[in-house]
């Protein structure tokens, strides 16, 4: 083994079926610390369903996940959260009803640092415990310009400010490996150009090790440090964005088998 | 310490002066018996309400079972107070508050457990199917007490020591809705809401949901518990008729008209509705097509919503002005 340091994520023949489709089929990958790492590949490839495994959203057919050297192949979707993964939705899931700031205080929780009994009987570390979260979560929205949101309830946000909103809320809970699930889709080209000034700096400031999925090639080339492409269950390339563009296996998946070999010979 | 916010502080001493007021009116011959006991039944239904509202209004989770609870304690309440302790006029005076107590968290508490018990299997549920699922636990409580002679079976548990007075459905209604008001008002009553709100979204936040789910029907059951035992003391009876899935729905009738969510809300219905069918007695009858049309009324057009939205704005304007947010 060349290289000492254990990856932060690291997958390992990983295989999900739903009855007869096979939706992943070996794939494999690892994650450094402080990695950006974009993860592409046509519609139906099995993007969105490698995250609902490394979420514990599914169970894997097979493989196995390990994290900071541990193994979480097969915990529970809140347990793998504790451990410092966080996610955002293709589809965003904000908790619509309630307040942007309600949102984030909520992915606070694990450090309300009061307990059961100070919550109904308020004492002095409830008050100090809520006087926390409500100041953190207050900085965290500052930090994505949605101070003057905070009191609006999330429902009434535009599209964009959702989208950050969920990136704001996932970072509460102060995880080390951020998984970005289309974060521009539906973004017009100004909101994409701040929402990758935004990932740039969130991955700086918090530290984060992320993984990104997303179509829009102009953010997949622009921030990744290299790329994962899949087609039909399979990682069919890896490298980083020039030599992904490149490709003629990953030209085929797109654009079909002339392409592709159009490509090769050029 | 702060049980008391300045908000409930004011509810509660407006509360206490009321049952100061209903007390004294009481002993001065001036309010008769019966409007005090319409008055003791309103207010355990304020229990119940309120604590049904932190299973279904804040943890969103639709349960139909919450008289089978409430049978619980009632039964085991009944069960201490008069098989165990034996309870009556020989007791000491100084021994019946204490025991009586005793007796209704013995109740309040096996409610709890067996709420605990029953949530881990039936929780997985969601929607209609736990529903269904608890409807068929509030059934096989039923048939339970309806078989189990020594309390009575089908006859009833009868002839159980009348201990509850407005004195102590005032203490403890106000102490049951604080302890839930401050529980779910809380981070764990945040996560309860994350969990009705968006549940895959709250697992990963690292929001236990299981976990959550049962805390919050737990610990509603303790208090559906509770409300049993005053009542069955209250009442000096406790029949299996009283507490079948008709009951669970008038239960969850009163949550809807005080609407989801809202505490205040759901005492004012619980209380109100529980008056109203006595209010409407003069029309004998009639009051059978009387009371349903004005539930009919009551949904499509809720005041209530609208009365808990004007309230909040006169506090936070009364807050700004003492320019003063300690606590919520």
């Amino acid at each position: 083994m060349g290289d000492s340091a254990i990856p932060l994520l690291e997958i390992q023949e990983l295989n999900k079926s739903f009855g007869g489709l096979q939706a992943v089929k070996g794939a494999s990958l690892a994650l450094r610390e402080g990695n950006l790492v974009g993860l592409i590949g046509p519609n139906g490839a099995g993007k969105t369903t490698v995250f609902n495994l490394i979420s514990g959203i599914y169970r894997p057919t097979e493989g196995s996940i390990q994290f900071c050297g541990e193994e979480i192949t097969g915990l529970k979707s809140h347990q793998v959260a504790a451990r410092g993964i966080a996610r955002t939705f293709q589809n965003i899931r904000l908790f619509k009803e309630l307040t942007v700031l309600e949102n984030v205080r909520i992915a606070h929780h694990p450090y309300a640092g009061y307990s059961l009994l100070d919550s109904v009987v308020r004492t002095r570390k409830f008050r100090w415990g809520e006087k926390r979260l409500a100041e953190e979560a207050r900085e965290l929205l500052a930090t994505f310009g949605l101070q003057d949101r905070a009191g609006e309830v999330a429902r009434n946000l535009p599209y964009g400010e959702q989208r950050k909103l969920e990136i704001a809320r996932a970072l509460a809970m102060q995880p080390r490996l951020l998984l970005l699930d289309e974060p521009a889709a539906g973004m017009n080209p100004q909101e994409i150009e701040s929402l990758m000034q935004l990932i740039e700096l969130v991955k700086e400031r918090f530290h984060l090790t992320i993984l990104l999925i997303e179509h829009q090639m102009r953010v997949v080339m622009g921030i990744c440090q290299s790329i994962l492409v899949m087609d039909f269950g399979e990682i069919i390339a890896r490298g980083s964005p020039h030599e992904i563009q490149r490709d003629p296996r990953v030209i085929e998946a797109y654009l079909g088998r002339q392409a592709g070999q159009h490509a090769a010979a050029n | 310490m702060q049980f008391l916010t300045r908000k409930n502080g004011i509810y509660t001493i407006a509360t206490l002066l009321t049952y100061a007021l209903l007390q004294g009116l009481n002993s001065a011959g001036l309010l008769s018996n019966y409007v005090l006991f319409i008055v003791m039944v309103g207010l355990t239904n304020a229990i119940l309400t309120v604590s049904l509202n932190v299973i279904t209004g804040f943890t969103g989770q639709f349960s139909l079972g919450h008289a089978g609870f409430m049978a619980i304690g009632a039964y085991v309440s009944a069960m201490f107070s008069k098989l165990i302790f034996d309870i009556g006029p020989a007791t000491p005076f100084a021994m019946r508050g204490p025991t009586f107590l005793a007796s209704l968290l013995a109740g309040a508490l096996a409610a709890a457990l067996a709420a605990y018990l029953i949530g881990i299997p039936t929780l997985r549920l969601k929607g209609d199917y736990l529903a269904i699922a608890t409807l068929g636990f509030n059934q096989v409580v039923i048939v339970l007490f309806n078989n189990l002679d020594f309390v009575g079976g089908p006859r009833g548990f009868t002839a159980i020591p009348k201990l509850t007075n407005f004195t102590w459905v005032t203490l403890l209604t106000v102490g049951s809705v604080l302890v839930m008001r401050n529980f779910v008002w809380s981070i764990y009553g945040s996560q309860c809401v994350a969990i009705r709100e968006d549940e895959v979204a709250a697992e990963s936040l690292g929001v236990n949901t299981a976990r959550y789910k049962n805390l919050a029907f737990t610990l509603a059951s303790f208090f559906a518990g509770l409300a049993g035992g005053l009542l069955a003391h209250l009442l000096q009876l406790a029949h299996p008729s009283q507490f079948t899935f008709l009951k669970s729905i008038d239960i969850l009738l009163m949550l809807v008209v005080g609407g989801m969510a809202s505490i205040p809300g759901s005492i004012i219905a619980a209380i109100a509705l529980t008056i109203l069918p006595e209010v409407l007695r003069f029309s004998q009858d009639l009051r059978l097509v009387i009371y349903p049309v004005i539930l009919i009324i009551f949904v499509l057009y809720n005041p209530l919503p609208r009365i808990k939205h004007i309230t909040d704005q006169v506090w936070r304007r009364a807050r700004t002005a003492l320019a003063d947010g300690n606590g919520r």
